[in-house]
C-alpha cells in the first residue's frame, strides 16, 4: 500500500523523541508543586545539616555524609513522584490510552519521563556539588564529584521503575500519599538522614531491603566515607534488579489495563521471543534483588567492614596538594582496631603493618602476627616482634597505622586525618617488660615526631595517650601513628583494642 | 474512490465480562467519505472505534487500518484521533500540544496554519486547563487534524461547542472531505450526521442494524411527517388509526404517520380551516427511532 506516505525519516523520529523530552520538561517546570520541592529540598537539607551544622562543629565528616546522602535523597523524588503521581493522574485522565492511538514513537513517553527525571537529578546534583566545593569546602576530588554525579543521575532509574509500578496501580488521588509512604520511611530506614551506624541494629539489618540503601552506600563509597557496607557489585546488582523487576511488574499491570508502553507486534515468532526474553529478564531481576538484599548487609561484621573501607579508601586529598592542609575529620566511631577477626585491619585508613627503619637506611627489623587471647576477654591481639639495630641515629621497629592512608602510595601522597576533636588515644599492651613508645607524625618528614612512652609488662595494661597535651604535632594533620621501640635489641609486645576518643 | 476500505471490522466480537459489546460487527470506511456511526449509549460505537484504533483487540473477527494491524505505527501515522473524555496536561498550551502531536507525523501541517484554519488564535497560547469545555474540544480537534491524516476518527466532536463553533467545525470537516480526507464520526446529534455524513451506520447491541447513505436510511423508513396549523383537538387526530404520534411545537401540529395520503384526506375533511400544510419525509431522527424501535433489545 501507500507505505511511503507513512514513512518518517530518522531525523523526524529523533526530533519527535527530543520534542517529547522537552515537552515533559516544560510540563514539570510549569508544575512548581513538583519542581520546587524536588529540586530544592535536598539542597536545603544539605545546607542545613551538612554545611551549617557540619561546619559549625568543624566536622568535615558530617559534611561528607550529608553530601552523599542528600544527593541520593534528591535522586529519589524525581523518579518516585515523576512517575508515581503524574503517571497515575495521566492514566486516569485517559492520556495514556490517547497516546497509543496517535503515532507517538515507541516508548517515547517513558523515555521522555526518564530523561526528564535524570535532568532534574543532574541539575540538583550539580548545584549540590557546587555548594559542597565552594560553600561547604567539603574535601572532594574531581573524580569523586564525577562519580557521585553519575551515581545520582543513574540512581534515579530504580525509583522511576518503582514510581511506574505505583502509578500503574493506584488512582491519581491516592498516588501522592502512597508515594510519600514509600519515600519518607525508605529515606530514613536507608540511613539518608541519620548515618546507618547510629540507627538501631534491627534497622541496620533490614536496610538492604530498601533500594535507597544500596544507592547511598554507592555514593558514600564514592566519597570514601568510612563504614560503608556491602560491595559495589552487590549494590549495583540490587539496583539493576529493582529497576527491571518493578518495570516488568508495571508494564504487566498497565498491559492488563489495556495500556502498552511500547508498540508490540502480536503473534508469531518475534512475539514468542520477546516473551521469552521478558520472562528471563524478570527472573534475573528477581535473582539480583535477592542477591542484593542478602549481600547488602552481610559485611556488617567488623572484619569485612574494615576491608571494605580499606578498599574504598582511595584518595582523600593529600597533604602536598591540598590547599587546606587539614586532614579529613576523624570518624565519630572510636574503635580503630580490635584484632578480633583474624586481621590487622582498622575501621578506617590503612590497617596496622609492621614497620622498621630500613627505608631510612637502618637495619632494624619487625614482623607482626595475630595471636589468640586479647585484652580482657577479647578474641585476638596483634603481636609485634623483631630487633632494633644500631645502623642509624634514630632506629625504630614496631607497627604503624596510616589513619587516612592509601595502599601502595608514596609517603607524600598519604592522606591526613584531623584528630583535633579527639582527646585520647588508648589501647592495651603487654610484652617483654621493655620500654616502648607511641609516635605520631604529620606531613613533615624532617621533624621529630610526637612521642609518648610506656612500658609493656607481662599483664595487659591500658595505655592512654592524652592527645591534646601531647605537643610536637598538629592534630589536624596526622599522617602516621606508630607503636614500637627505639631501644636496640630484640623485642616482643602485643597490642589490642586501639581507640581514639 | 478506492475500493479498499481504509478501516474495516469483520465479524468483530468483543465481550466485557458477560456483556457482549460487539456481536459480529461488520464495518468499513471508504476513501473520501464521512461515515457516521449512530446508536444509543452502550450500543458498541466506542468499542468499535477502540478496535479500529488498536486500543483493544477483538475476541473474534478482525480489525484493520489501511489493511494493516491497527497497532502498527505506520497505520497510525495516517490517522488523526479525537477522543472523548480525555484530559490533556493542564499547564500546556494548545500551540504546544498541536506542535507535539504534529511532530509524530511524516507530513504535518504547520501548527500556525492549523490554528488559523480553525480560528483558535485567541486560545492557542492559554494553558489548556484554563479553557472552557468547547475550547478544549477545539484544541483536541486541531490535534486530530494537524498530522494531515488520511483518515480522521472523531468521537462526538461537537459536544460542548456553541452553534457558531459547531457550524465552523462542520465547514472544516466538509473542506477536509473535499481535500480527500476520510472521516469516521460518532455522534448523538442526528442533525450532525444528516448534515455531514455520506454514509450512516446504525449500531445497536453490538451489531449493524442499518447502513447506507442518509437517503437510503430514510428510504427504509415509511414514516412521514405532516406539519400544519389546525384547531382540531389533538385527541381527535390521535384517534385516527393511521396516526402514530401527534405533538405540537410553537403552534404547529406535528403528525407522524405511515400513510400520509389517508391522514391528509381525514385532516382536510375534519378541519376545513387547516392551514400551512407541509408533508415531509422522515428525517434521520425518525429513521433512527424506528430502526432502534424495531430492535427492541436495544431499548434496554
Amino acid at each position: 500500500m501507500n507505505t511511503a506516505y507513512s514513512q518518517m525519516n530518522r531525523a523526524r523520529v529523533l526530533a519527535a523523541y527530543l520534542g517529547d523530552i522537552r515537552f515533559e520538561l516544560v510540563k514539570m517546570i510549569r508544575t512548581p508543586a513538583f519542581a520546587i520541592p524536588t529540586l530544592l529540598f535536598p539542597i536545603l537539607f544539605f545546607m542545613l545539616f551538612g554545611v551549617l551544622m557540619g561546619s559549625a562543629r568543624g566536622n568535615a565528616q558530617m559534611s561528607l555524609f550529608a553530601f552523599a546522602s542528600y544527593g541520593v535523597f534528591g535522586a529519589i523524588a524525581p523518579g518516585l513522584f515523576g512517575f508515581g503521581v503524574s503517571l497515575a493522574f495521566e492514566r486516569e485522565q485517559g492520556l495514556l490510552v490517547f497516546r497509543q492511538a496517535i503515532p507517538m514513537p515507541a516508548g517515547s513517553y517513558l523515555l521522555a519521563r526518564m530523561v526528564m527525571a535524570m535532568i532534574f537529578v543532574a541539575v540538583g546534583s550539580l548545584a549540590m556539588i557546587a555548594l559542597a566545593l565552594f560553600v561547604a569546602h567539603v574535601p572532594l576530588t574531581f573524580g569523586q564529584c564525577v562519580t557521585v554525579f553519575f551515581v545520582n543521575v543513574l540512581g534515579v532509574l530504580p525509583f522511576c521503575a518503582m514510581g511506574l509500578f505505583v502509578g500503574s496501580l493506584v488512582s491519581g488521588q491516592a498516588a501522592p500519599a502512597i508515594v510519600n509512604l514509600i519515600y519518607i520511611p525508605m529515606s530514613f530506614l536507608s540511613g539518608l538522614w541519620v548515618p546507618m551506624q547510629f540507627l538501631p541494629k534491627a534497622v541496620q539489618q533490614l536496610a538492604p531491603l530498601w533500594p535507597a540503601h544500596h544507592l547511598v552506600q554507592l555514593s558514600l563509597a564514592a566519597v570514601d566515607a568510612p563504614s560503608t557496607v556491602g560491595s559495589t557489585g552487590n549494590h549495583i546488582g540490587a539496583l539493576v534488579g529493582v529497576t527491571v523487576l518493578f518495570f516488568a511488574l508495571a508494564v504487566r499491570r498497565l498491559g492488563g489495563r489495556g495500556i502498552r508502553l511500547f508498540s508490540a507486534p502480536r503473534g508469531g515468532y518475534v512475539f514468542l521471543l520477546r516473551r521469552a526474553i521478558n520472562v528471563g529478564m524478570f527472573w534475573i531481576a528477581v535473582g539480583l534483588v535477592i542477591a542484593g538484599v542478602m549481600g547488602g548487609n552481610a559485611p556488617r561484621a567488623a572484619g569485612r567492614t574494615a576491608a571494605t573501607s580499606n578498599d574504598a579508601a582511595k584518595s582523600v586529598p593529600d597533604a602536598s596538594g591540598s590547599a587546606a592542609h587539614v586532614g579529613v575529620a576523624a570518624p565519630d566511631k572510636p574503635v580503630i582496631a580490635d584484632f578480633d577477626n583474624g586481621n590487622a585491619n582498622a575501621s578506617y585508613g590503612l590497617g596496622f603493618s609492621a614497620s622498621d627503619d630500613k627505608m631510612r637506611g637502618g637495619d632494624s627489623s619487625a614482623a607482626q602476627q595475630l595471636v589468640d587471647g586479647g585484652a580482657g576477654k577479647s578474641r585476638g591481639a596483634l603481636e609485634v616482634s623483631g630487633a632494633v639495630g644500631t645502623g642509624i641515629q634514630y632506629p625504630f621497629a614496631g607497627t604503624s597505622f596510616l589513619p587516612n592512608g592509601t595502599p601502595n602510595a608514596e609517603w607524600t601522597k598519604q592522606g591526613l586525618m584531623d584528630y583535633s576533636r579527639k582527646q585520647t588515644l588508648r589501647f592495651f599492651a603487654r610484652g617483654d617488660g621493655k620500654d616502648y613508645l607511641v609516635m605520631m607524625m604529620g606531613p613533615a618528614v624532617d621533624t621529630i615526631p610526637a612521642m609518648f612512652g610506656f612500658t609493656a609488662g607481662a599483664e595487659w595494661q591500658e595505655v592512654r595517650v592524652p592527645l591534646q597535651s601531647l605537643g610536637g604535632i598538629d592534630l589536624k594533620q596526622v599522617k602516621l601513628i606508630s607503636i614500637g621501640t627505639m631501644t636496640p635489641g630484640a623485642f616482643r609486645f602485643q597490642i589490642d583494642d586501639v581507640r581514639v576518643e | 474512490m478506492s475500493s479498499t476500505p481504509l478501516a474495516r471490522l469483520e465479524g468483530a466480537h468483543k465481550r466485557f465480562g458477560k456483556i457482549a459489546a460487539l456481536d459480529g460487527l461488520n464495518l468499513a470506511a471508504n476513501r473520501g467519505e464521512l461515515l457516521a456511526l449512530l446508536g444509543p449509549n452502550g450500543a458498541g460505537k466506542s468499542t468499535a472505534i477502540s478496535l479500529l484504533l488498536g486500543l483493544q483487540q477483538p475476541d473474534k473477527g478482525s480489525a484493520a487500518l489501511f489493511g494493516e494491524d491497527p497497532q502498527s505505527i505506520d497505520a497510525r501515522r495516517r490517522i488523526g484521533v479525537m477522543m472523548q473524555e480525555i484530559n490533556l496536561p493542564a499547564v500546556m498550551r494548545p500551540r504546544e500540544l498541536i506542535g507535539q502531536t504534529a511532530s509524530y507525523y511524516p507530513r504535518p501541517y504547520e501548527t500556525q496554519a492549523v490554528i488559523k484554519r480553525l480560528g483558535i488564535e485567541k486560545i492557542a497560547d492559554r494553558p489548556y486547563g484554563k479553557l472552557s469545555g468547547g475550547q478544549k474540544r477545539q484544541a483536541q480537534f486541531a490535534m486530530a487534524i494537524c498530522g494531515r491524516p488520511e483518515l480522521l476518527f472523531l468521537d462526538e466532536p461537537t459536544v460542548g461547542l456553541d452553534v457558531q463553533a459547531r457550524e465552523a467545525l462542520w465547514q472544516v470537516l466538509r473542506d477536509l472531505i473535499h481535500e480527500g480526507c476520510s472521516i469516521i464520526l460518532t455522534t448523538h446529534y442526528l442533525e450532525e450526521a444528516e448534515a455531514l455524513a455520506d454514509r450512516v451506520a446504525v449500531v445497536t447491541h453490538g451489531r449493524l442494524v442499518a447502513g447506507g447513505t442518509v437517503d437510503e436510511i430514510r428510504a427504509h423508513v415509511s414514516r412521514k411527517s405532516i406539519l400544519c396549523r389546525s384547531s382540531l383537538a389533538m385527541e381527535t387526530m390521535r384517534a385516527w388509526p393511521e396516526v402514530q404520534q401527534v405533538t405540537e411545537e410553537s403552534g404547529r401540529r406535528h403528525i407522524v404517520t405511515r400513510d400520509a395520503e389517508t391522514v391528509l384526506r381525514l385532516l382536510l375533511a375534519a378541519d376545513t380551516e387547516v392551514r400551512d400544510i407541509e408533508v415531509r419525509r422522515a428525517g434521520l431522527a425518525e429513521a433512527f427511532a424506528e430502526i432502534t424501535a424495531n430492535n427492541p433489545e436495544s431499548l434496554q
